[in-house]
């Protein structure tokens, strides 16, 4: 502005050099403008992907600690629930040790679940209450429970489960406390099965002293029980949970290999096949 | 750090993730055991319930995205490509971070396979947000106008 005085002489230069002046700064703001735009528009697009990632993380947090890590404490709603579920199933029916059901019972099947086992918990939860319903409580059917350590990771964490199962088998109570664990089994290899998870169930389990099941589970006499049940499984040729031998009391027991583990209908083909023979 | 050398960095880095996903995948359909230092471990993680997610196993999930990173490497480098492949890359990051998670708390197990795949991603997700950034936004402009060689080549090819 103060040049427009000073170089009045020299006019025709100084407007042409102000107008050309005048063009590169406007052409600069316009491209100082622009950068900023872009740079604004580059940090939005990054804020946006951020949050979205950020959003998935946490919607998936949520879903699988929702739907994954079942973790029912004793004494909650859920672990009433399933108590009172489980004691409605075996109510009334004779157990012994790992048998459940009339011990004169025509027809025996032998169950080989590892208790961390999910597809052993659809199963339980799934097809066995109506095999139960319909041939156990008739007194047709048993039920053996025995051991094949397929989803627990750890041998010393599947001895010591199942040394507990059958340390409530001493008080005739271990299938309420093998359908009490399936019941609320939690999520594979997340290491739930604790010590204090293991009292959990067992504190679930009605009447079942507690004790003497303490002390039963140090009884070497079960640990070799779970050994066994291993080599039965092995000499039948079973290498997964849930495996099913079926046949009549006290002849040779045959696998069965059912179509369904949720649905009862192939079992009880099989089962009304040797009850009628 | 040129724009090439940034480019070239982040192909070298996709094509390890590439490699170590494919073989995860293979590992995974093959049904066997990864080779792996730590014993068991590997073994533990590949065959947990984390490493499939609604059926899909992770470990293609992370080779499907590594292609797609090298994809939007390898093509003609833009304002989109850089943005896609660094969301691509930032959700990669993320995954993988997840999967760390559940390997340190749920499994109890580390596969130095994972862990090398989050490493990478580690890496590769500031600096393609740095790449996304950095470009001289001047720059960007004069090559996002109808660029004048491009209307050089159509006249001589017009002209042949």
């Amino acid at each position: 502005m103060s040049t427009l005085k000073t170089g009045q002489h020299q006019e025709n230069p100084t407007r042409k050099q102000r107008r050309e002046r005048a063009r590169t700064e406007r052409r600069e703001i316009e491209r100082a403008q622009a950068v900023v735009a872009v740079r604004r528009t580059r940090l939005s697009l990054l804020g946006i992907v951020v949050a979205v990632v950020v959003a998935g993380i946490v919607v998936v947090l949520i879903a699988s600690s929702g739907s994954g890590e079942r973790h029912i404490k004793p004494g909650s709603a859920e672990a009433t629930a399933a108590s009172s579920e489980v004691t409605t199933l075996l109510a009334g029916i004779p157990q012994n040790g790992n048998v459940l059901g009339r011990p004169t019972a025509p027809v025996t099947l032998q169950y080989f679940g590892d208790l961390e086992c999910p597809v052993c918990r659809a199963f339980t939860i799934g097809a066995l209450p109506s095999v139960i319903g319909k041939w156990v409580r008739g007194g047709e059917l048993k039920v053996e429970y025995r051991s094949l350590e397929t989803a627990t990771r750890e041998p010393e964490v599947f001895r010591s489960q199942q040394v507990a199962a059958l340390a409530a088998g001493r008080q005739n109570k271990m299938w309420n406390f093998v359908e009490t664990f399936y019941h609320e089994q939690g999520e594979e290899d997340t290491g739930y099965v604790t010590e204090n998870f293991i009292q959990g169930i067992a504190k679930q389990v009605p009447g079942l002293n507690l004790t003497a099941w303490t002390s039963e589970r140090d009884e070497p006499a079960l640990s070799s029980l779970v050994a066994s049940d291993e080599q039965a499984a092995n000499s039948n040729g079973l290498d997964g949970t849930p495996a099913f031998l079926l046949g009549r009391s006290g002849g040779a027991l045959t696998q069965l290999e059912p179509s369904s583990f949720t649905e009862p209908g192939p079992f009880n083909e099989a089962i009304e096949k040797l009850v009628k023979s | 750090m040129s724009a090439r050398a940034l480019r070239i960095t982040l192909i070298l880095l996709t094509s390890a993730g590439l490699g170590i996903a494919g073989y995860l995948t293979y590992v995974h359909y093959a049904g066997i055991n990864p080779v792996c230092t730590a014993g068991g471990s590997c073994e533990k993680v590949q065959t947990s319930v984390y490493s499939e997610l609604a059926g899909v196993p992770v470990a293609l999930i992370g080779l499907l995205g590594y292609v797609s990173i090298l994809g939007l490497l390898l093509a003609p480098e833009g304002e989109r490509t850089r943005f896609a492949m660094m969301a691509l890359t930032l959700v990669g990051f993320a995954f993988s971070a997840y999967l760390t998670y559940r390997e340190l708390y749920s499994i109890h197990a580390i596969c130095e396979w994972c862990a090398s795949s989050a490493a990478i991603l580690t890496v590769m997700a500031p600096l393609s947000v740095w790449r996304f950034l950095r470009v001289p936004p001047s720059a960007q402009l004069t090559h996002g106008r109808p660029a004048p060689q491009r209307a050089d080549t159509q006249s001589l090819s017009s002209a042949s």
